[in-house]
Order: C-alpha cells, then sequence, then structure tokens
C-alpha cells in the first residue's frame, strides 16, 4: 500500500468518526463568510441605523474567529490523542516523524480544505438568505441580491489557512514530544487516576457551591440600590463575575464528585446499572474536565443571557416606543401641530387631537420612596415631577386632596420603587400643598423627553393645577408647557401619516417624534444585535455541544472494556444503553442546567435595563438552546448504542 | 446428572471464501461439581471452547445445553437473561471496572437479578470473607494487588451462586503464591459448595487442582485424564506427560 493509499483510507475512515467535526467546520466556515460577504455588501448600510452596522458585524466576525479556532485547535486535540496508536505504529515500522507528520498533514489538508470549501460554498448559497433574515428582524425594506465577491473569498481562505498552520503546530510538536511506548499508552494516562474523595475535596466543593450562591445574591441585589456609586456597581460586578466562574470551576472540581459521593456512600456498595454507569465515571471524569467544563458554562450561560436580554430589548421595542412615546406623534410646538394637522387633512386622514398643558413642580415625595436612597442621587425632598390637571386625562376624577402618579419606567420602578400610599408635598415658589398620593397607574401619558426618561406624571385636580399655575418656579420649567399628541383614527393609515410626518419641514428648535419612527429605529438597532448575537450563540452552542460530544466518543472508546465485562456477567443492550442514558443526562445536564441558572439570574439582575417584558422572551430563549443543546446529547447516546453493541 | 452437555459444535470463523475452522465437532459433558480443566496449545482453539461454551461467542453448529435448556438457539436476550442467573466469570486480566470498590464489583452481578439489599450483604460478607478479601473491601482495583483482583474476581464470579463458572487462564497474569493461593480457593468453593468449574489454562500446575483435564488439538478432543485418587503431584506428572506428547508441530512428510 503506497502512502496515498494509506492516506486517502484514513481519510475515509475518519470521515464516518468526525462527521460532527466536518459538520462544524463547515459551519463555522459557512458562517463566517457570510458575515464577511455581510460586511463587505453595499446593502448592509441600510440595516445600519444608528449602530455601526458593519463594524459590529466585523467585530461578530473577529470573535467568531477566536471560537472557532480554539473549537478546531480542542477538537484536534481530543483527535491526535486518539490516533496515537497509530502513530506509534507508523513509528513502528521504521517512518520518521517528519514522513508521519507529513501524512497526518495531507490527511488533514485534504479533509479541513474540502470542509472549508463547502462551509465557503454553502456560506455563499446561504448568505442570501442570511441577509433576508437580518433585513426582516431588523425590518429593513430592500432587496437581497446574490454576489459572490472576492475579497471575502480571500478573507476566509487567509483566516482559516493561518487556523490550519497552528493545528499542524500543535501536531508537530504532539509527535515531536511523543516516544514510542508514550505513544501506545496515552490513552490510559490522559483521564485522571481513581482516588478516593479526600475531606479537601468535600470542603472546594461546598466552597465552591456557597460562592455561585453567593455570587447569585449579589446579582440580585445589583440594581436594588445597595450599590449606589458606579465605582461601588462596578466592584460588585467584578465580584460576581468572580464568585460565580471560580464557584463553577470549584463545582465541577468537587462538588459533583461530593454529591455523588455521598448518594454512593448511600448505597453501601450494592448499586444498580444505572448507577454503575453514570455515579462512578461521572464521579472521576467530572473532575478531570473541570475547566473545559468551567470555560463551556461561562460561555454557554454568557451566550444565553446575551440573548435573552438583545431578545428581550427586540421583544419589547414596541411596547417601548408605545411608553416612550404614548400618542402616534407627538408635537411641542402649536405651529407645527398646526402645520402638520393641516398636512393630514390634506390627505383624507382622520386623526384626534390631545392637548395637554404640563407644569415642572418640585415636589416632596420622601414619604412615598419604598427605601431611602441617601442624598447621593439626588434629593427626594426636592424631586421634579411633570404635573397634569385631572381635566386632561380622559376617566380620571381626583378630590381637591389627591395625587395620582401615572408612568413609571421598568428600570426606575426597580432602581427606586414607590409605596402604595403616603403623603406628598407640591413646593410651589411660594406656597406648599399637601396632597395625598393615590397610587400608581401603568398607563404612560407623556412622552419621554416631558417625563425625563420614565419619571411618573403627577395627575392633580384642577384646582389644585390652576393654583401651581399661577406659583410656577420659572427656573425649572422646560421650554414647553403644552404637549400636543395627534392620534389615528385609522392604524392602517399611520405609515401614510409617518410618510407626511417626516416630509413636514418642522422647527428644529422643537421637538416633535412619531412612535412608529421611534419603534423602527429600536427595532433596527435592537435586530442588529439580535441578528449578530443570534448567530454567535448559535456558532457557541455548536461548538460546545461538539466538543462534549468529542469527549463522550472518546470516553466511549475507554469504557468499553466495561461494558464487555458487563454484557459477559449478563446485562443486555438494553439496560446498558439505559444506563448511559442516564449518564449523558448528568454529563450533558449538568453543564446546561448551571450555564441556564447562571445566566437567569444574570437576565434578573438587569433585564430592566434592556426592556418591559422579561419572561416570554427568556423562556424561549431557554427553551430552544436547551433543545438544540440536547441535539448532542442524543447523538451521543447513539455513538453509545454502537459501541455496546460492539463490545462483545 | 450432567450440567453441560455439548454436542458436535463446530465453529468456524470468516467468510465463504475464506473459512477458518476452529472447532470441528467436539462433544463435551460436564457433570454437577465437577473442576474440569481444558488444555492445548495456543490455537487449538480452548479460548473459543470456553466462549461458546458460556455463551459469550454463538457456534456454527451443534447444541449446547446447560441445565437442561439448549442456549445455541437462544436469542441475545435470553441469553444475557441466563448469563445473569446460570454463569460466573474470572477472566486473566481481572476484568473489574476500575470506577468501582470491591465490593461494589463484587455485588454487581447481585445487582442484575435485582437480589433484596439485606440478602445481598449477608452473601458478600460470606464469599469475601472466605477467599480473604473482606479488608479491601472499599479499596479500588487499582489499589490492590493482582492476587487480591483476581480473588474479586473469583467473588464476583461465585456470589451469585450460578450453576457453572467459567474461568479464562485466572492465573495467567499472577506470581506463583498468588496463583496457588487463588487456585486453592477455587478447589474449596468447589468442594464445599458443590460448584461446577470449567477453566481453561495453558499451566500444567493450575491444570493438577482439578478433578478432569481435557486436552485439545486443533479444534477436537485429543484425549481427557481424570486425577481419580491420585496425589496432585502424580497427576501432575501423568498431565505433564500427556503435554509432551500433545506438544510439538506435525512431521512434514
Amino acid at each position: 500500500m503506497s502512502i496515498n493509499q494509506l492516506i486517502f483510507r484514513n481519510l475515509k475512515k475518519n470521515l464516518k468518526n468526525y462527521y460532527l467535526y466536518v459538520f462544524a467546520l463547515v459551519f463555522s466556515a459557512s458562517l463566517y463568510f457570510a458575515f464577511v460577504t455581510l460586511q463587505y455588501d453595499p446593502a448592509m448600510d441600510k440595516a445600519e441605523g444608528s449602530i455601526k452596522g458593519a463594524a459590529s458585524i466585523r467585530a461578530a466576525s473577529i470573535l467568531l474567529v477566536a471560537i472557532v479556532s480554539i473549537f478546531l485547535l480542542y477538537a484536534n486535540s481530543i483527535f491526535i490523542k486518539r490516533r496515537s496508536k497509530e502513530i506509534g505504529l507508523f513509528q513502528l515500522i521504521g517512518m520518521t516523524k517528519n514522513r508521519i507528520f507529513r501524512i497526518l498533514s495531507a490527511e488533514n489538508l485534504i479533509l479541513y480544505f474540502c470542509s472549508v470549501f463547502m462551509g465557503i460554498f454553502i456560506g455563499f448559497a446561504f448568505s442570501k438568505l442570511i441577509i433576508m433574515i437580518l433585513f426582516k428582524i431588523t425590518g429593513v425594506q430592500a432587496i437581497a441580491t446574490l454576489q459572490f465577491s472576492f475579497l471575502p473569498f480571500i478573507q476566509t481562505l487567509i483566516v482559516f489557512s493561518v487556523i490550519y498552520l497552528f493545528i499542524m503546530l500543535m501536531n508537530y510538536a504532539f509527535i515531536k514530544r511523543q516516544t514510542i511506548l508514550s505513544l501506545f499508552r496515552v490513552t490510559s494516562l490522559t483521564e485522571g487516576k481513581v482516588k478516593k474523595v479526600s475531606i479537601a475535596e468535600m470542603i472546594i466543593g461546598i466552597f465552591g457551591i456557597i460562592l455561585i450562591i453567593s455570587g447569585y445574591i449579589v446579582s440580585s441585589k445589583l440594581f436594588d440600590g445597595a450599590f449606589m456609586e458606579m465605582s461601588e456597581l462596578f466592584m460588585a460586578m467584578i465580584f460576581i463575575l468572580a464568585s460565580v466562574i471560580i464557584g463553577t470551576y470549584l463545582f465541577y472540581k468537587g462538588s459533583v464528585s461530593f454529591i455523588f459521593n455521598i448518594v454512593r456512600k448511600k448505597k453501601n456498595g450494592y448499586l444498580n446499572i444505572n448507577e454503575v454507569l453514570s455515579l462512578s465515571s461521572i464521579m472521576f471524569r467530572m473532575k478531570s474536565n473541570a475547566i473545559l467544563l468551567t470555560i463551556i458554562t461561562t460561555v454557554s450561560a454568557l451566550a444565553i443571557g446575551l440573548l435573552s436580554l438583545s431578545y428581550i430589548a427586540y421583544y419589547s421595542a414596541e411596547k417601548m416606543a408605545v411608553s416612550s412615546i404614548p400618542n402616534d406623534f407627538s408635537l411641542t410646538d402649536k405651529k407645527d401641530a398646526e402645520a402638520f394637522k393641516q398636512a393630514l387633512s390634506a390627505s383624507n386622514i382622520a386623526y384626534d387631537e390631545e392637548k395637554i398643558e404640563v407644569l415642572q413642580t418640585n415636589v416632596n415625595a420622601k414619604n412615598i420612596l419604598e427605601k431611602n436612597l441617601g442624598a447621593v442621587t439626588f434629593d427626594a425632598n426636592n424631586m421634579v415631577l411633570s404635573v397634569i390637571s385631572e381635566k386632561s386625562v380622559k376617566g380620571i376624577n381626583l378630590a381637591k386632596d389627591e395625587t395620582l402618579f401615572s408612568g413609571y419606567s421598568s428600570i426606575l420602578e426597580k432602581v427606586m420603587p414607590l409605596k402604595d400610599s403616603g403623603k406628598v408635598e407640591w413646593k410651589g415658589k411660594h406656597e406648599v400643598i399637601p396632597q395625598t398620593y393615590m397610587g400608581l397607574n401603568d398607563e404612560s401619558i407623556l412622552p419621554y423627553y416631558v417625563t425625563d426618561g420614565g419619571m411618573p406624571v403627577a395627575i392633580v385636580d384642577d384646582a389644585i393645577f390652576n393654583r401651581l399655575k399661577k406659583d410656577i418656579d420659572p427656573k425649572i420649567q422646560k421650554i414647553f408647557s403644552v404637549h400636543y399628541g395627534i392620534d389615528i383614527e385609522d392604524d392602517a393609515k399611520i405609515p401614510e401619516a409617518n410618510e407626511t410626518f417626516k416630509k413636514m419641514k418642522f422647527n428644529e428648535e422643537h421637538i416633535q417624534e412619531s412612535q412608529l419612527e421611534t419603534f423602527d429605529h429600536q427595532k433596527k438597532n435592537m435586530g442588529l444585535m439580535m441578528f449578530i448575537v443570534g448567530f454567535l450563540g448559535l456558532t457557541f452552542l455548536i461548538t460546545s455541544g461538539c466538543i462534549l460530544y468529542f469527549k463522550q466518543m472518546d470516553e466511549s472508546e475507554n469504557e468499553k472494556p466495561n461494558y464487555t465485562i458487563l454484557r459477559k456477567l449478563g446485562f443486555t443492550q438494553g439496560d446498558l444503553l439505559r444506563g448511559i442514558q442516564a449518564k449523558q443526562v448528568f454529563n450533558f445536564g449538568i453543564p446546561l442546567v448551571v450555564g441556564l441558572l447562571h445566566s437567569y439570574f444574570a437576565v434578573q439582575s438587569g433585564w430592566f435595563l434592556f426592556g418591559t417584558e422579561v419572561w416570554t422572551p427568556m423562556i424561549i430563549v431557554m427553551v430552544l438552546y436547551t433543545a438544540l443543546y440536547s441535539i448532542f446529547g442524543i447523538l451521543s447516546v447513539l455513538h453509545y448504542k454502537k459501541v455496546i453493541k460492539d463490545s462483545l | 446428572m450432567n450440567i453441560l452437555e455439548a454436542k458436535k459444535i463446530h465453529k468456524s470463523y470468516g467468510n465463504k471464501l475464506n473459512k477458518q475452522e476452529v472447532l470441528k465437532g467436539l462433544d463435551i459433558s460436564i457433570e454437577e461439581g465437577e473442576f474440569v480443566s481444558i488444555m492445548g496449545a495456543s490455537g487449538s482453539g480452548k479460548t473459543t471452547l470456553l466462549n461458546v461454551l458460556s455463551s459469550i461467542d454463538k457456534i456454527s453448529n451443534g447444541t449446547i445445553s446447560i441445565d437442561g435448556q439448549e442456549i445455541s438457539g437462544m436469542k441475545e436476550k435470553m441469553l444475557a437473561e441466563f448469563r445473569k442467573n446460570h454463569l460466573g466469570f474470572i477472566f486473566q486480566e481481572y476484568n473489574l471496572l476500575d470506577t468501582l470498590t470491591v465490593k461494589e464489583n463484587i455485588l454487581l452481578p447481585l445487582s442484575i437479578t435485582k437480589t433484596p439489599t439485606r440478602e445481598a450483604f449477608q452473601k458478600f460478607d460470606a464469599v469475601a470473607k472466605e477467599l480473604g478479601i473482606h479488608d479491601v473491601k472499599d479499596k479500588y482495583p487499582n489499589e490492590i494487588s493482582g492476587g487480591q483482583k483476581q480473588r474479586t474476581s473469583a467473588a464476583r464470579a461465585f456470589i451469585h451462586e450460578p450453576s457453572i463458572i467459567f474461568a479464562d487462564e485466572p492465573t495467567g497474569a499472577l506470581d506463583s503464591k498468588s496463583a496457588s493461593d487463588l487456585l486453592n480457593k477455587l478447589s474449596d468453593m468447589n468442594k464445599k459448595h458443590n460448584a461446577t468449574i470449567i477453566m481453561v489454562t495453558h499451566d500444567p500446575v493450575a491444570a493438577s487442582y482439578c478433578s478432569r483435564v481435557i486436552f485439545i488439538k486443533d479444534g477436537q478432543i485429543y484425549t481427557q485424564l481424570n486425577k481419580g485418587d491420585e496425589t496432585r503431584q502424580t497427576f501432575f506428572k501423568d498431565i505433564m506427560k500427556t503435554q509432551g506428547v500433545l506438544g510439538g508441530v506435525q512431521n512434514e512428510h
């Protein structure tokens, strides 16, 4: 058999084993190519919005390369270890190390670049689809065109060639370092020796769990007002990150084997098949894979967290737009409003007009604050709020001494929660009017530029409003005192009205806002974010799933003799397979559950900065992630099934 | 009463074009309570014979029945069921699970048959004391000596009181002291519990502990020796003689 035949035979055999590796490589190459194509695509300018589309896609592609190269190097290190016997054999029959290296390189070259080219081809075919997805979620109206450009092709090729060189370098170092003897032994050396669970380990295990929990507790208090200053907040975040990551590491290093050991001790040596296959092997394997598992867990937590947050932002885009611009169109100048109304009438669009007089008044709200915030951020005795009359709001009738708040952003609600009732004092320039606070309505009435980005609007009795109006402090008033809200009667006509709105020549000094415009803008930015985070998350999911799968493949080879023994003892294939399923639930489930928990607490601590709705988007993201991730667990069980079948 | 009966068993490997016949119509019958050893040169088919008798490998032709049940026609699932109730195994490489303690390894066969916990622990204590490994019950296999490993393996084979115990070169990896220890224990168990043991070996010393030795050559039974009332020493000499006749390459004429 000539060397070339040898290479091709190896290739054929490996392809069957490493189809997932090829798949991951093809996927990442195609995604990278698609990203780079997007970066050079002139159509991208339309999706840019205020965030630089091309720049963020470039950043994403760099991150993608980082993830992919770590994955490829790691996968390669598993593969070369698996083939150490073969390498030893080649050496035994007298091949030089350089020759073996050349054979491996040639073999890898074919496998690797075939996959990369296939990836580029698929990436090219799908870049239209990808750009269409992008346009769809950002709401950009543009036609995606399919054009092959040379620059992205070259860039992809160069990047993947560099990764290939690194892989080869690693293989070279591996082959150079080994002697014939150690090559034959390598697989048995890699996994840690079986040892007893020591007291130190128990302490490590408990300490790990404590660290994780304390990180969670601090994260839930992060925006509760416990950390007021920026530096404190920053320190708290660092603490959370450090304690959770270190805790995760210690958890894998000690806690898992510690917990399993307790279960095992209880059994007093009498284990059933599920426990034999899952408990014992996980106890020892998790420990030796602690770093890898920590990385996988942390990055999946990051991926799930970011995905959830960007989806929350995207999902809440409409609600955010409605709460920040309650009317379809908001104006502050009488002339602008008149001109716009005329334009609307001219194009036969029916509308409702709302005119609200707004005062800025000092208020002592100390009594109704849930927490004492101290004097650091602002003075609760002298808060400035927008005040409107009960007449401006339909369906509200207040007594002379009553004040009602309406509309409060979710961020402020979290940072500065209000009580259900209490006393407030309105402070005019001369006179102080004590009032009873009646509570908070959800509905927002005035746009964000009136309410300082989400402070509640106070509604008072008309008589009080007039008293305050006479007694206003000119220093704290805004440049406008009237809000004109225009609502289009027929929703279908809003886009048309929006076109009219955009064509109007308004006075630049005044503020004019359109709800639809705000919504589109939000959707564009968040859509692009979600698109990038989504694909990066997917890449990470696939690569980490593959790594776990390869690990399991490796493990199944190592444990094959055990299956032989167990089958000789009289366990059926079905018995063993059930045990393996239990084992895989732990092997894939523990990193997943820990990752989900981490991301859950991360999302809970800061979701209100991103949107108004937390549960639906977060659960959708988590369920999707879990489902995709489980595919790898199922694939690994199928692999085990084959190994078990072959074991007797 | 015959506990194992094999009639005209054939076993061949390979495909139609390239057939390698390993067993060529063997007849074997073994009585309850016998301690039999199978001897032969490498390649004579003794391990294959043990594998087919113990249902791990399928025969090409013939019938094997153990305890009155014919196992040659059984399906995989039935065989597993049969193995867990009727057979015990001791192997040359101990075949212990590295991730389990000695006790856990020994209790494995009982967990397949879902024996109640109390009964399982009683059986464990009895067999572990008899084989002298009760002290190391909480150690892992890599912490104990080869002899202890093999006795653990033996304990695992005995614990569920199977009809037959198959041993494949049990002393192959042991030094002579541990080997004689193990063989003494095996013949004790054989006498005390009337356990049937079939052992494959190429070591005449090990074979001399048995009550009967079957010699195999080229896939067929060459001869048998019965110990009868002889001492172990004289039986050992007999075995050596037979082996001398048996061994060697056929002269090419």
